[in-house]
């Protein structure tokens, strides 16, 4: 038995040599990818202590394409970065919260986007292959994730485990080692404007449903109380936005002013600002927007100056 | 737990180190821990069925007893059929009782009577069919005295419930199986290193070649409305090898397993694509459900003796009952039924034992006599594959007939290049190693170490690429 142990032991070896090491390397080269729009960058640039900024801006996607960090940089003269993570709720929000201040300096302000998004639950972990680099040893990580199907106890500590079977995340890992010039980074701080124009995403969204409805995940609606105390402890500000939405979109969500007045207790309890621009004139003109939810890079731009200057003018941003 | 999941990767060392650690105690000790192991793996999937499995195993060790203990044949057979209607009685309420319930209720609708039986919502006991049918041919062979009841439980309990062969077989026989796990088991190396082996082929064949042609395989069944001819016949045959993969790859692993734990379990699969005719096949598929219909239903019937009419009929009997056993729809009787046809000329010929050797031996290649045989009777099988993996019989109909259209010869508007090229190194090492136990029982052994190990991290490599969503065995299932 002893000598079929050493056999085996032989034979592991090489595997268990390098596992570590490999997965160093495998996460590295993933993570230099551009896949899920920009996320790697994000990703890197808070595990990598990078992020020194005045303010941090948090939302979905309605983050990262609609503030536009050069302008609230050039506005204010403070230092920004947007931590916008596409399709997530609050609840991933916090996780990469969470991430961004273990690792770099507390931000001043924090202005969060909200949308019709921020207080659901999604079942599936959107761009899962997105937390392939970093989950190691990440408790963070593996907790705000647990919920989900995709990754179990094995993928978060032991090495190598959970590239088994991630074909598409293999196939980038294999273009990033071939690849001979490094790519030009396909956010800044965190923002990317969009230079579309209005597509068919809202009427291919009313031929499946009339209306979306808001499902309130109470537990989210608890973190973001509790993110808010939090925030109101470590000294940091934080507004809440809802960021413009084509007057379209606004039709297409039930209960809308519901949705609103929710974001506004939440925002009078903790005593902070609630800035609303669903009335803005931006919402009513396509030429501003490349879906209903999200401005254009046009768009963008003009909601960023007008943000800063309602910010300063409400004594928020000092 | 699945084979091909972590916590039975975790599971299977510690298992396998304890029960060596204890080669030194007493024999019931490794056949406590192997009980007490395979009830974990088992309630693993869902501890409430351990009972039946429990219960299932007292009622046929009990009556095992009985039968060996009773006064006069009649007390022999009143104890003999309480077990054997409780065995499938079970396995009916399970198994079929929605089955008959819904195809009674439709009989009725043809005479124009509409009746509402209600039908149960139960979920299938995972490998119900195969230990009810351990359990039965341990009463069988009691009764027809083959072999003594045994009166020991814990040897009884591991002969029904050995973990590697409890949810989808092989399905052993007491005559087999029983005096292994009686017998001391000494450490043997080259039994645990060709155990690994098999163990790696058999993931191998379940996570890159099963898996990967299901995906293709149901994307094409799935949608067959929606694609041509050579699709659906590049979709038959994508089945036919995930069914393959799928079934004998998970037969690799539970034998491979076993013998980790020193026990040789029945061969479940010898290379059956490569056969010559149906006869062959079937010889060489499932072996062990084959055998066991072959022991205890077509013999009893009377087998390949008596007139022409009872081997016919014999045949019917023993093919739809087989396709029964599969699951609970017409799709499987069809499945049977038409294999029982192909099976027809080589009965009435008198040639369905021409193939019992392997083909082409010691040779490379097969003769073009061969090779055709081996076509035809795939081409065969893959067809019949069409009713097993359709999800009705309609939906059988309806792929055969889109076959046949004049885009039969149009190119497959599917073409996964990746896929078709491991399938043809896949069958190329089958190939190679069909004169084998498995494919890679010597494959590469007189190669430089450097060479082989590169080969075993290579299948690990792909395994480990490819290996992704689990996915659920299709014998699990039955």
């Amino acid at each position: 038995m002893k000598k079929f142990f050493i056999k085996l032991c032989w034979f592991l070896a090489p595997f268990l040599i390098i596992a570590y090491p490999l997965d160093y390397f495998l996460s590295l080269q993933l993570s230099k990818g551009h896949d899920y729009p920009g996320e790697f960058e994000v990703w890197n640039d808070i595990y990598n202590k990078k992020i020194n900024s005045e303010i941090a801006i948090y939302g979905s996607s309605r983050a990262w394409v609609q503030f536009n960090t050069k302008i609230v940089e050039d506005s204010s003269g403070l230092s920004c970065y947007n931590f916008g993570i596409d399709g997530h709720n609050f609840y991933m929000q916090y996780l990469r919260h969470l991430e961004y201040i273990k690792h770099n300096r507390k931000p001043k302000y924090i202005i969060l986007s909200a949308d019709f998004f921020s207080l659901q639950r999604r079942k599936d972990l959107y761009q899962p292959d997105q937390f392939l680099p970093y989950m190691l040893w990440n408790k963070n990580m593996a907790f705000y994730t647990k919920d989900y199907i995709k990754y179990g106890f094995a993928d978060f500590y032991l090495p190598l485990i959970r590239f088994g079977g991630q074909q598409n995340a293999n196939k980038s890992i294999i273009i990033s080692i071939l690849r001979s010039k490094k790519q030009e980074p396909f956010r800044y701080k965190g923002y990317k404007g969009m230079e579309k124009t209005w597509n068919n995403d809202l009427e291919d969204a009313k031929k499946k449903n009339k209306q979306v409805q808001v499902i309130y995940h109470e537990p989210t609606i608890h973190l973001l109380k509790k993110f808010l105390t939090d925030c109101k402890q470590d000294s940091i500000r934080v507004a809440i936005v809802y960021a413009p939405e084509h007057k379209e979109g606004q039709a297409y969500v039930k209960d809308r002013d519901i949705l609103i007045q929710h974001f506004k207790d939440i925002a009078e309890e903790a005593k902070i600002p609630f800035l609303d621009y669903s009335m803005d004139t931006l919402c009513n003109s396509k030429n501003y927007f490349y879906n209903a939810s999200h401005l254009n890079k046009l768009g963008s731009d003009i909601f960023t100056r007008t943000l800063i200057k309602d910010l300063k003018q409400q004594n928020f941003l000092k | 737990m699945l084979f091909n999941t972590i916590p039975f990767a975790i599971f299977l060392p510690i298992v396998y180190l304890l029960y060596w650690l204890l080669s030194k105690q007493k024999l019931v000790f490794q056949n406590i821990l192997l009980l007490i192991a395979s009830y974990f793996f088992y309630a693993c999937w869902d501890y409430r069925f351990l009972f039946l499995l429990i219960f299932s195993t007292l009622l046929d060790y009990s009556t095992g007893i009985k039968m060996n203990a009773a006064n006069s044949q009649s007390e022999k057979k009143f104890w003999f059929w309480l077990s054997i209607i409780i065995n499938l009685g079970f396995l009916g309420v399970f198994k079929y009782y929605n089955f008959f319930a819904e195809s009674f209720a439709g009989l009725l609708t043809q005479f124009g009577l509409t009746v509402h039986l209600s039908t149960l919502n139960v979920i299938l006991p995972v490998g119900i069919s195969f230990y009810t049918f351990h359990g039965l041919s341990y009463v069988i062979d009691i009764y027809y005295n083959r072999i003594r009841a045994e009166k020991n439980y814990i040897d009884y309990a591991v002969f029904v419930s050995f973990f590697p062969l409890l949810v989808a077989g092989p399905i052993e026989r007491a005559t087999h199986l029983l005096p292994q796990i009686q017998r001391k088991r000494e450490f043997n190396l080259a039994n645990s290193v060709d155990g690994l082996r098999q163990i790696l082929w058999g993931l191998f064949k379940k996570i890159v070649i099963a898996d990967q042609c299901a995906i293709h395989a149901n994307d094409i069944f799935n949608n067959s409305s929606e694609f041509e001819g050579s699709t659906l016949v590049l979709g038959a045959l994508f089945f036919a090898f995930q069914i393959y993969g799928d079934f004998s790859g998970y037969s690799d692993i539970a034998l491979g397993t076993a013998r980790l734990f020193g026990i040789e379990l029945l061969r479940n699969f010898s290379f059956p694509y490569f056969s010559r005719d149906i006869a062959e096949f079937w010889r060489r598929w499932h072996i062990s459900l084959s055998t066991w219909f072959r022991d205890y239903l077509y013999i009893p019937l009377g087998g390949n003796k008596g007139s022409l009419g009872n081997k016919v009929r014999n045949t019917f009997v023993i093919f739809l009952v087989s396709g029964f056993w599969h699951g609970a729809n017409w799709t499987f009787i069809a499945w049977g039924l038409l294999n029982a046809l192909y099976f027809m000329p080589l009965l009435l010929t008198g040639s369905n034992r021409t193939h019992l050797g392997t083909v082409a031996e010691n040779k490379i290649f097969p003769t073009l006599k061969e090779l055709t045989a081996m076509l035809v009777t795939f081409s065969l099988t893959c067809f019949a594959w069409i009713f097993f993996r359709a999800n009705n019989l309609t939906h059988a109909f309806e792929f055969i007939r889109k076959i046949f259209t004049k885009k039969l010869f149009q190119l497959p508007s599917v073409s996964p290049i990746s896929v078709i090229v491991l399938l043809i190194i896949f069958i190329l090492i089958e190939w190679a190693g069909r004169e084998q136990q498995y494919a890679l029982a010597n494959f590469g052994l007189k190669w430089h170490r450097v060479f082989r190990f590169g080969f075993y991290y290579l299948l690990i490599v792909l395994i480990f690429w490819f290996c992704g969503k689990e996915q659920q065995f299709i014998y699990f299932q039955f």
